[in-house]
């Protein structure tokens, strides 16, 4: 009896610290910017979002991304209006994309360190429903009480299920788009 | 001669035609974007209630408030300042959260309405109009609730 009321306690006392150690090791981000170019000798097209909420695990290195698709502004109201339809992004029955990935280079990056490291993520990209693996670098700078993270990464189209055989949209929106990335995080 | 009348009135109707449909290509390509705060309001709701809506039944709410082409419902929602802060774009964000929700109406300001928001504290009751952009979730990879977001804000009036 006695032994399985020590039992209980250690594992009490265990899972409360465990759990504390997640909180502690989480941050988040909602102060982030996403933007995404496309050129092509027609024009070029850009479109800036502010709304995209982040979480990075410093312990297991799971980064996650979290992209409102409505909150993509464009300087023109007809291209947002396209880009928002069916046929392209399809926002309203898929309003949020998600990038979900490991930092595979863990080891490298000193949490508790002032500093810009370098950072590698392997994961997935979900756009339009559509789950694809990706790969992309990007720069980790630690400071007081604060992460921002830096990314630039490409995007093709087509492997999301957004293609264009004919009209405009074919000769003007290139077939691989730009994705920049700035997020900066408060500790959880 | 009348021959030559009625080919140059048709002439100049032709090149009215042209001139106006070029006009409303034109207009098409650079046609402004809607004006928030001058449009009507679709929906007036609690911030409370509306994250239930979503968290209860988010296709649901996705078909009511979210709109094909992007340009998805103005609401007008009340609730209390939960935090006052900025984002990239140098925009005002409130937070609209009761302490016992589980996710809050997140309302972004614009450049031109940022003024606004100075003299609003936290704790305060408050009626922001702007357009829905996503609803409020709980997302298991974040691993977090997200907020419902609302863009292109202003307030209407403080309680």
């Amino acid at each position: 009896m006695k032994k399985l009321s020590i039992l209980m306690i250690i594992s009490v006392v265990t899972l409360t610290l465990g759990a504390f150690k997640s909180n502690e090791s989480k941050w988040v981000s909602s102060k982030t910017h996403l933007k995404f170019f496309s050129t092509t000798p027609a024009e070029d097209i850009a479109a800036n979002n502010f709304k995209a909420v982040s979480t990075i695990d410093q312990a297991t290195g799971e980064v996650v991304f979290s992209v409102p698709m409505q909150s993509f502004e464009f300087e023109k109201a007809l291209m947002q209006k396209h880009f928002n339809q069916e046929d392209f992004l399809d926002t309203r029955n898929h309003p949020k994309a998600k990038l979900t990935g490991k930092i595979t280079n863990l080891s490298s990056i000193n949490w508790e360190k002032e500093g810009k490291y370098d950072a590698e993520i392997n994961g997935e990209l979900t756009i339009k429903g559509v789950t694809k693996p990706i790969r992309e670098k990007g720069t980790i700078t630690v400071s007081d009480n604060m992460l921002k993270v830096d990314s630039k990464f490409n995007v093709t189209l087509a492997d999301h299920g957004i293609a264009f055989e004919k009209g405009k949209p074919s000769t003007n929106v290139a077939k691989t788009v730009e994705v920049t990335v700035v997020a900066e995080y408060q500790q959880q | 001669m009348k021959r030559n009348k009625i080919f140059k009135i048709g002439l100049i109707l032709l090149a009215a035609g042209i001139i106006t449909a070029g006009g409303v290509i034109y207009y098409m390509f650079n046609m402004p974007h809607r004006n928030i705060q001058s449009s009507k309001t679709d929906y007036a709701v609690k911030a409370g209630q509306l994250v239930i809506e979503y968290l209860s039944d988010p296709v649901t709410a996705d078909n009511k408030y979210l709109v094909q082409n992007g340009d998805s419902r103005i609401l007008e929602v009340s609730g209390e300042v939960a935090s006052i802060s900025e984002d990239y774009n140098n925009q005002k964000v409130i937070l609209l959260k009761s302490k016992n929700d589980k996710a809050g109406v997140s309302c972004t300001f614009t450049h031109e309405t940022n003024p606004s928001v100075s003299g609003v504290r936290e704790g305060q009751n408050i009626i922001v109009k702007g357009v829905i952009r996503a609803g409020a979730t709980y997302d298991e990879d974040l691993q977090m609730y997200e907020n419902v977001i609302l863009e292109k804000c202003d307030i209407v009036s403080k309680i």
